[in-house]
């Protein structure tokens, strides 16, 4: 019997079973779903990792007292014991590393804070920082609009403050120019100097809400003992590594650590982020390809129990069928590419749902959508796979049924 | 040419059932010639069942000799069974066992499907098949919307279309009424003057009165092997 035959003999019984053939395809469905929509959500995440985690400038890395663990499970009760960075610290750093460096920016920041100008007022979900003038190139702010903080700004404690996008969007609706405009945040006045370029957003969080001051205002009327960071930013790609060497060298100096001290702050770099986020990535591949690979083997148990009970309740059709001469390689045939197609179908139809689902986060995410191609081309061949394994033994129990004995059953 | 289509000699079929053994065949030696229309009769568990499986190549004796148009059946593996069924054999059962959920069309090219035909001409024999039967006008109906002597006639065509050398009928009419069966036979005697060998299995003489030879079986033995008078 050719190919063709058996595959519309195979889409004949399914198609009379319509229930039952949906029923197990789901079993399938869920399974490569699961994995399809991981592996879409994740790759399309993952191309904008890169750029959303290096939320710092080019070859710019930051001194802090807690380290950056965004994925790791690491508390932050091991840290908080060490003494807090201290502005006077921060100003004995940049002294080190002298005129090596670029620029050495240093801040300090709080969320949830609110802004108003005129009736209009913010979310409380303002991050507000206190920085010096290198803020801005540090962490990969241009000015849009007005001027960037200046030495006299931070010497002087001024009462300025440069507005992120989704602040200046809420407080000036109309396009009015916000420059020289007062703000009042959380009660105290500011005049605005300067609003930064739209940055975007990075994991659906959007980088553009936040305001920034003097660090010198901050800590003198904001929060007096609070931890600052040092953002440090090398001169070139090729003195980065070297600059980092020179600055955990500083900054021991600078928080008066002897030999024998272990260092008592953190460094973070884009690539120590980036690096952690692919570490999270693994650990979601993995927790999927096990939940896919559990579903896939219990959907694979329910397409052969379906096949078998289709065998028992068609065991006169298979005595028909030798009756006119069936060979058993035709009859284990048709068997296998009915629990083929099922597994299949089931298959397809969790590609396309997962997909569509992982695309949603894509979307949600502001990122293109994308096809896991790989993992597609994967779920095709492993309920390949299922179908084949599970049905083998419905199929050879069916194609070894002794005729004379088919014939005789009831139905 | 040898006009033999079966020769059956000393066959016997035995059957373990716990630790007794049933003779169903007991040294059967029997054979028909082309052209023959014989009914083998007998009561239930005479063994014309199991005869029936044999000549049908359906089972193999335990023992003895089977030959089918010259092949010896005895020894042959289930898919050389199956290949002789296909191109040797056309089944007409009491159950009529057509796929109900195939129209008449696509059950009675079933065997052409196995015989490796391809579709056009499948088609056109399968239709052939059905307006012989006198269903020319019922091929894309399934055996549901069929009456019991349709359903009969459908089977009777998926027999014929492979031109087999053998017409073997178990109790064709045992689901039917009278008349119906009266039309079914007038179709068997039709196809065995137009040259086809037949077999029937039935307890039923009436029916059997329409074949020309008759033989017995009782306990597995043949109790006689008897002709009809030749008609003038």
């Amino acid at each position: 019997m050719k190919l063709r035959e058996t595959v519309i003999q195979a889409a004949y019984s399914l198609r009379a079973n319509k229930l039952r053939s949906w029923l197990t395809t789901m079993g399938v469905a869920v399974g490569v779903f699961s994995i399809i929509a991981v592996m879409t959500a994740l790759q399309a995440v993952d191309r904008s990792v890169a750029s959303g985690l290096s939320s710092l400038g080019s070859n710019t890395f930051e001194i802090q007292k807690y380290p950056a663990t965004f994925f790791g499970g690491h508390g932050r009760s091991r840290f908080i014991n060490r003494p807090d960075i201290t502005y006077e610290e921060g100003l004995a750093f940049k002294n080190l590393m002298g005129k090596k460096v670029d620029r050495i920016g240093l801040k300090v920041s709080r969320s949830g804070n609110q802004a108003i100008y005129a009736n209009r007022s913010t979310n409380p979900d303002i991050t507000l920082f206190g920085a010096d003038e290198n803020f801005a190139s540090a962490n990969g702010f241009d000015i849009e609009n007005g001027r960037n903080l200046v030495k006299n700004d931070i010497r002087f404690s001024r009462n300025v403050a440069i507005i992120g996008r989704d602040v200046l969007n809420t407080l000036f609706p109309g396009g009015e120019n916000p420059v020289e405009k007062q703000i009042k945040v959380n009660g105290k006045l500011y005049r605005i100097i300067g609003v930064f370029m739209n940055k975007g957003a990075a994991f659906g969080q959007s980088q553009d809400n936040l305001i920034v001051i003097p660090i010198t205002r901050y800590l003198a009327h904001i929060d007096i003992k609070k931890s600052i960071s040092v953002t440090v930013e090398a001169a070139s790609q090729k003195e980065y590594q070297a600059t980092i060497d020179q600055a955990i060298g500083a900054m021991r100096i600078a928080r008066g650590l002897t030999i024998k001290d272990p260092s008592n702050f953190e460094l973070r770099t884009n690539e120590a982020l980036v690096e952690s986020f692919r570490e999270f990535q693994r650990t979601i591949s993995v927790g999927a390809f096990i939940i896919s690979f559990m579903a896939l083997v219990t959907a694979g148990v329910g397409i052969m129990n379906i096949m078998l009970v289709s065998v028992t309740e068609r065991t006169k059709e298979i005595g028909v069928r030798k009756s006119v001469g069936a060979p058993r390689k035709s009859i284990m045939r048709q068997f296998l590419l009915e629990a083929l197609f099922l597994s299949l179908t089931g298959g397809v139809i969790g590609i396309v749902v997962g997909a569509s689902a992982g695309n949603i986060v894509a979307v949600a995410f502001n990122l293109p959508p994308i096809l896991p191609l790989a993992w597609i081309i994967i779920s095709i061949a492993v309920c390949s796979g299922i179908g084949i394994i599970f049905g083998l033994f419905p199929a050879y129990r069916a194609a070894n049924l002794n005729p004379v004995d088919a014939l005789r059953t009831g139905k | 040419m040898d006009n033999t289509l079966i020769r059956m000699e000393s066959l016997c079929r035995f059957y373990e059932m716990g630790d007794q053994t049933v003779k169903a065949l007991d040294n059967i030696d029997l054979s028909f010639n082309r052209n023959e229309y014989v009914a083998i009769m007998g009561p239930s568990g005479s063994g014309k069942s199991t005869l029936m499986n044999i000549i049908g190549c359906l089972d193999t004796p335990s023992s003895g000799t089977y030959e089918l148009n010259g092949q010896s059946v005895s020894g042959m593996d289930d898919d050389e069974l199956a290949r002789i069924r296909n191109r040797e054999i056309g089944f007409v059962f009491q159950t009529f066992n057509l796929l109900p959920r195939l129209d008449c069309l696509r059950n009675v090219e079933l065997p052409l499907i196995y015989a490796g035909i391809d579709a056009e001409e499948r088609f056109d024999r399968a239709l052939d098949a059905l307006e012989r039967v006198g269903l020319g006008d019922r091929v894309n109906h399934k055996p549901s919307e069929l009456s019991g002597g349709q359903i009969q006639r459908v089977a009777i065509a998926r027999a014929l279309i492979n031109n087999p050398s053998l017409i073997l009928a178990d109790e064709p009419t045992g689901n039917l009424d009278t008349s119906t069966s009266r039309d079914i036979m007038t179709i068997f005697s039709e196809l065995s003057e137009a040259g086809n060998t037949i077999i029937l299995i039935t307890h039923e003489e009436d029916i059997a009165q329409y074949t020309r030879r008759f033989i017995r079986l009782r306990d597995g033995k043949i109790e006689s092997d008897t002709h009809a008078p030749i008609l003038e």
